[in-house]
């Protein structure tokens, strides 16, 4: 159906003469639809030489841009048209032009780029969708479009499916093209034999990067990925959607799906994606991406799309990262050191040094000439040049692309060359005979092999342990759940659409089918918000410097999993993130509130990807006791870590408590607030210092830290002396005072005081810690604190001074 | 259709390959640049021994020579309603794609029979009519071309299996 309009550049006003054609009548393309005249003054001269303006009346044609049947006339003899854009006919067209392919109608074969006198659009405009994975060429209606993917959703719906969106690189693979690990496969005798005897590798005929002949692409499956596309198949219907070239995903797919059941032909590459800097849905499903899921190792090409669910990268060999992620925007930050992040039971303290073994020295010894590749090898890669970003036209820089083609040149040769793996494992080995000599070490490592006897000491570098597929899948196989329960239950209650309908209320079959049809964007975000609600988490030594923390990957990432991030200790926070290796002043201020849980990164890995608040007690960071406790006596060198298992039993016995209090503290978040803020005008100052001092401290050389660090400590152990003696007054006191006073504030919102919530949400309560454990605790802490507290008060600050005040207030108040 | 066509092409030679082969090097060069190229017209099929090459002229600044070769080709120009042989490369709920040589061909959903329908739960995904008319993925097919344009080195086609004696060839 097409409607005619009055086209600009006519001599309005126009008066149409005679209509050419009946309703009904077939009309061809530029044949006459109606006569019309038009008045105009033109400028006459007789033969005598006078000149004048007449008003003349000229007829014309009006021609019809379009074929078909005349459905219905907007104009009869004699009407005026008064200007252009007015409706004058409207025609059925044989062919609307719905699909297109390198622009030539693919219904009937006509060519959509003509343009002539009669045009008033374009004929390509009318299909502009890309849907399909593997041509550009092929282009929908949007109203095509819509029609495809309802198709594609009753068929879905009907085999209980939904739409995976499967990312390669480091999500269900890893590459690399360093030919130690041919090397290795053929090598049975090679610790690293196992962990490599089923790569697979592959060369591209149209490869001729760096100038590198024949180069070989090495591929890891991530452990049970046959296993994982098999169960998944029947839940999920899969595409590959890599950033990739075509010829390298092909040579991919055909690894892991030989016989192409899973994926068919369903594979999108950089080649088609239009752009290559980000991912989008919307190039699979233009209009409608409910029953969409996306599994991918980055968020950030996703920018954060609600059906994404983020898994565990793989990194199977170590440090050569992502090869595709070349000409992706830069990785936001560098990952912090999680040498075994998807191992279900962290290693325990004396486990893990020997572990360490095989993680850290290599990077932080064998450390310039292989670290650097790594570092780079994330950001420039190795696949197919700037040639085909610039036919894509995407408009980028040319000097820009050079620098990345170059950089990524530079890594391929070092890849090949240099071959840091190899470096890394000789380094391996010389270590393990180190430490043969030294000892004789157990053998406790469970990711290691030890393929022949006199290999026994010998480590292998690759570790083949890696279950992020059974995580993945939990988390699918949950969504599916979710998503067709949901979806059940919707369709159980038709009834409303039916009375809907009875009442007259419109179309209300089709509203039934859309209602019913949950929409994953939002039942994701939903199951994942319940993971992490309710808490409030403070980076700390984990983001670089300079970067803006509530944008980082790490803040967005922990916030999809509903938890608050702040950027300073406060009474709301209840968990740390913090790095193991440095303590910082966040750390030692969160330390002094034993509910605060001070974990290490690991913590946030686990919780996000198993998506489940993962038990803390495994992940949180041994703290001197000193430092909870806070003895200024106690020397800063002799920092040795002591088995904290009073303060993991706290831990994990205070969760409960924790939970029913951050109601209370909702209700009396805003006045507490207020009255925060009023009364820690000087306590804010000391924090911003203090922060600075500790952000200075990450990077400024090791003998100035340990200065500042004695500084600090000075400063934080004393605001502890007061710690300890505010808790020395309340504990002191009897515990069914503490309770009653508890209660008693709890029913008065705590108005009057500060400290209250901090104070009952921070000490652990009797009801559930026992009376005498919590005091005894308590009471060591006092016992430590009590001495130095008199001449380090000057120190102090002004927060503490008020708390103390306060409470010695309400506590004679409750007397 | 195949055509005998003369052509010319001029090609530059680099200096280090003046010497007494030289017109095995300009032979060579033209058979891998022009052999299989697509003018957007036209496809360059074979081509034929017997060519003539003119005398070289050094460029000046460059020091490359330049030498414009006459020779004779066979070449393929599809036209309009021409019956060709291909091979599906793509199965898609659109429709499917076709390999002419040279030439990618489109059949959309509107240029396939009526009876024959798409299965997309079929691996791979295929156009069947349940009986002996199967396409996917490889099926050898003859289709007759509906519409043709070409750009500057490419050409696009829309295909139809709709009339007597089109569709998958049996062998």
């Amino acid at each position: 159906m097409k409607t005619i309009r009055s086209p600009p550049g006519l001599h309005y006003p126009i008066t149409v003469v005679e209509l050419a054609k009946k309703l009904g009548d077939e009309i061809a393309r530029s044949s006459p639809l109606f006569n019309y005249y038009y008045m105009t003054t033109v400028t006459e001269g007789d033969k005598y030489g006078d000149v004048k303006e007449v008003e003349k009346k000229f007829p014309a044609r009006f021609d019809a841009s379009a074929d078909g049947i005349i459905t219905q006339w907007f104009i009869k003899n004699g009407s005026v048209i008064q200007r252009a854009g007015v409706n004058l006919v409207e025609i059925d067209e044989p062919c609307e032009h719905e699909v297109q392919f390198g622009s030539l109608c693919a219904n009937c074969g006509k060519d959509m780029t003509e343009v002539d006198y009669l045009t008033d659009e374009r004929n390509v405009d009318r299909a502009t969708i890309n849907m399909t994975h593997d041509n550009v060429s092929l282009l929908v209606s949007q109203r095509e479009a819509v029609r495809a993917e309802e198709d594609a959703k009753k068929r879905l719906l009907a085999a209980k499916k939904l739409s995976l969106i499967v990312d390669l690189d480091q999500t269900v693979i890893h590459t690399t093209c360093e030919r130690t690990i041919a090397e290795w496969k053929d090598d049975p005798e090679n610790p690293n034999y196992d962990a490599v005897k089923d790569v697979q590798s592959f060369q591209l005929a149209d490869d001729n990067v760096s100038n590198v002949a024949a180069n070989s692409y090495y591929v890891k499956m991530r452990p049970g990925l046959k296993d994982f596309f098999d169960r998944l198949s029947t839940m999920y219907e899969m595409h590959v959607y890599t950033m990739a070239t075509r010829a390298y995903a092909q040579a991919v797919a055909e690894i892991i799906d030989p016989d192409r059941k899973y994926f068919g032909d369903r594979i999108l590459s950089r080649d088609e994606n239009y752009t290559d800097k980000l991912k989008s849905l919307n190039r699979l499903f233009p209009t409608n991406t409910d029953m969409a899921v996306i599994i991918d190792d980055r968020a950030d090409v996703w920018h954060y799309s609600d059906n994404l669910v983020r898994v565990p990268v793989f990194n199977f060999f170590p440090g050569a990262g992502d090869i595709n992620a070349s000409f992706l925007p830069k990785q936001q930050e560098l990952v912090t050191p999680t040498p075994k992040k998807t191992l279900p039971e962290p290693t325990p303290a004396t486990d893990k040094a020997a572990d360490e073994g095989d993680g850290v020295p290599p990077i932080s010894v064998a450390g310039n000439p292989a670290e650097t590749v790594l570092t780079d090898s994330t950001n420039g890669a190795l696949t197919d040049l700037g040639q085909q970003l610039l036919s894509m036209g995407s408009g980028d820089d040319p000097e820009v692309l050079e620098q990345q083609v170059k950089e990524q040149e530079k890594v391929i040769i070092s890849q090949q060359t240099e071959r840091p793996l190899l470096q890394k494992q000789l380094l391996l080995d010389q270590e393990d005979e180190m430490t043969e000599e030294s000892e004789d070490p157990e053998e406790t490592e469970n990711g290691d092999t030890h393929v022949l006897e006199h290999h026994k000491h010998r480590h292998s570098l690759l570790h083949d342990d890696d279950r992020g597929l059974d995580l993945i899948e939990a988390n699918l196989r949950r969504v599916h759940r979710a998503f067709y329960d949901e979806y059940q239950r919707k369709k159980a209650v038709p009834q409303g659409g039916r009375i809907a309908e009875l009442k007259g209320e419109k179309s209300p079959k089709k509203r039934a089918l859309e209602d019913s049809v949950p929409d994953v964007g939002k039942l994701m975000p939903r199951i994942k918000r319940e993971v992490l609600g309710g808490s409030t988490i403070v980076f700390s030594g984990i983001i670089p410097l300079g970067m803006d923390v509530e944008n980082s990957d790490f803040a967005l990432w922990i916030r999809s999993f509903g938890a608050q991030v702040a950027l300073n200790v406060t009474r709301q926070t209840t968990h740390v993130i913090a790095n193991p290796d440095r303590k910082t002043t966040k750390v030692k201020r969160a330390a002094r509130h034993p509910h605060i849980k001070i974990v290490n990164a690991e913590w946030m890995f686990q919780c996000c990807t198993r998506w489940e608040h993962v038990d803390e007690t495994p992940y949180l960071i041994e703290l001197d006791p000193t430092e909870r406790s806070g003895s200024p006596l106690e020397d800063l060198e002799d920092d040795e870590v002591v088995g904290t298992a009073d303060e993991e039993g706290e831990g994990a016995a205070e969760s409960p408590v924790e939970l029913d209090l951050s109601d209370d503290k909702w209700q009396s978040m805003g006045d507490e607030f207020q009255e925060f803020m009023d009364e820690s005008d000087d306590t804010e100052g000391d924090n911003s210092n203090s922060d600075s001092e500790s952000n200075r401290s990450d990077v400024s050389a090791q003998t100035e830290s340990k200065r500042n660090k004695r500084k600090r400590k000075r400063v934080t152990s004393s605001a502890d002396v007061s710690e300890g003696d505010d808790s020395d007054t309340s504990v002191n006191s009897t515990s069914r005072l503490q309770r009653r006073k508890k209660r008693t504030m709890e029913r008065v919102t705590s108005l009057t005081n500060v400290v209250s919530a901090d104070k009952s949400s921070g000490l652990p309560s009797p009801e559930t810690t026992g009376p005498e454990e919590g005091q005894g605790d308590e009471d060591n802490k006092g016992a430590d604190a009590v001495g130095p507290a008199a001449d380090e008060s000057d120190v102090d600050d002004g927060l503490e001074a008020e708390m103390m005040a306060e409470f010695e207030k309400s506590d004679s108040e409750e007397a | 259709m195949f055509f005998l066509k003369e052509l010319e092409k001029t090609i530059q030679l680099h200096p280090s390959y003046f010497g007494p082969l030289i017109r095995s090097h300009i032979h060579r060069e033209l058979l891998t640049k022009e052999e299989g190229s697509s003018t957007g017209k036209f496809t360059i099929v074979c081509v034929l021994d017997s060519f003539d090459i003119s005398d070289g002229q050094v460029i000046p600044g460059s020091g490359a020579a330049e030498y414009t070769v006459h020779y004779k080709a066979i070449v393929w120009r599809p036209y309009k309603g021409e019956v060709m042989d291909g091979v599906v490369t793509s199965v898609m709920r659109a429709g499917f794609f076709v390999d002419c040589g040279s030439l990618q061909a489109f059949v959309g959903r509107a240029m396939i029979p009526s009876d024959i329908h798409f299965d997309g739960n079929a691996t791979p995904p295929q156009w069947t009519d349940n009986g002996d008319q199967i396409v996917e993925k490889g099926t050898s097919i003859r289709i007759k071309i509906k519409g043709l344009r070409s750009e500057v080195d490419k050409m696009y086609a829309i295909g139809t299996m709709k009339e007597d004696y089109l569709g998958p060839l049996q062998n």
